[in-house]
């Protein structure tokens, strides 16, 4: 059976087939953000890459059918984003601000941290592109030169902490109005923080997904400016 | 038609490959299609239907398309093994100042959307 672990088809079929059953189970579990698909599928990929022995290589001959259709994705999020251009017309110096300066704060805090905690200076750059949303962090992240693995794991473990901790902070702190809410979930949590802001309400899910839109454009026009 | 959807994705993706490799850019190829695309759609003052339609289409496929980068991790096990709890910790800690900043800067504001 060994020679399957050298088929292409034979990992793309499985991508597919681990993406499917994620989808069951998020849905089984009323949408669990630790039973996300992605998350979901890769971890049964990478059970089954080291138990079989496989290189990542040997996947990524299969995978990387899948990979293809990322930029052409990423493309695509221009459509979200025009919806929302219309939608922040009112208070949009605010949002900008709040972005900017909040998504500034957390990223230098977790880059720094980690260069000085590490010393290595690719991971570093790596967790800078913790608060964008994953498609983009990865082009970011290669376009670093960072490492782009990390950076999808980097910004899956932001948004699951971000989803886990910022309602409560926020509640404590007296500053959960809804728009300050979907703000920080959609800068500091992304896509998971504004599936998160959902349970909160629909405000604070439109306000997360336009915070996380805007934070993902300027992360990926600034960074590969700065580094 | 999501075919011309899916077509005019492309189209902008090699635009932003054109554009990076022409004027230099240090931007990803599909950030500047994206750009580009944005400003197309800012011009014309609505989304084409096809647009639309592989929009819909794909959206939901989204994290399918990330699985096979984000399975790189594999490669990463020793910096897990020795700094994995540490980069954990240093993840949640950012969020603090972040979060309740974007919360501050946004509650003078009223809710309207």
């Amino acid at each position: 059976m060994s020679f399957l672990f050298a088929t292409p088809l034979f990992w793309t079929t499985l991508t597919i087939a681990a993406f499917a059953l994620g989808q069951v189970l998020y849905r089984r579990s009323h949408n669990h953000p630790l039973l996300q698909p992605m998350l979901v599928g890769m971890v049964i990929l990478v059970a089954v890459i080291e138990l079989s022995g496989s290189s990542y290589q040997s996947y990524m001959a299969g995978g990387d059918y899948l990979n293809q259709m990322l930029a052409p994705v990423v493309v695509m999020l221009a459509v979200p984003m025009y919806a929302f251009v219309h939608a922040m017309r009112k208070e949009w110096l605010r949002i900008v601000v709040a972005v900017s300066l909040g998504s500034a704060v957390t990223i230098f805090v977790a880059g720094g941290l980690t260069y000085w905690l590490l010393g290595d200076e690719v991971v570093a750059k790596t967790a800078l592109t913790k608060s964008i949303t994953t498609p983009i962090a990865v082009a970011v992240a290669e376009q670093l030169g960072g490492i782009p693995a990390l950076a999808a794991a980097f910004v899956m473990v932001s948004g699951l902490l971000g989803a886990f901790l910022i309602p409560s902070l926020l509640k404590v702190t007296k500053l959960n109005a809804p728009q300050s809410m979907g703000v920080a979930l959609g800068v500091c949590a992304h896509a998971i923080g504004t599936a998160r802001a959902l349970e909160e309400g629909q405000q604070q899910a439109a306000y997360a997904a336009m915070a996380m839109t805007l934070t993902g454009v300027l992360h990926a026009i600034v960074l590969p400016l700065l580094f | 038609m999501t075919v011309l959807g899916l077509l005019l994705l492309l189209v902008f993706l090699l635009l932003g490959l054109v554009l990076q490799q022409l004027l230099h850019m240090p931007l990803p190829a599909s950030i500047l299609g994206m750009l580009l695309l944005l400003f197309f759609l800012l011009l014309r003052g609505k989304t084409p239907e096809s647009l639309n339609q592989i929009s819909r289409t794909l959206s939901p496929l989204l994290p399918l398309f990330i699985i096979p980068v984000s399975v790189g991790i594999v490669t990463q096990k020793t910096l897990l093994q020795e700094h994995g709890l540490l980069l954990f910790g240093i993840m949640a800690l950012s969020l603090i100042p972040g979060a309740l900043l974007c919360a501050w800067i946004m509650k003078g504001g009223k809710a309207e959307l």
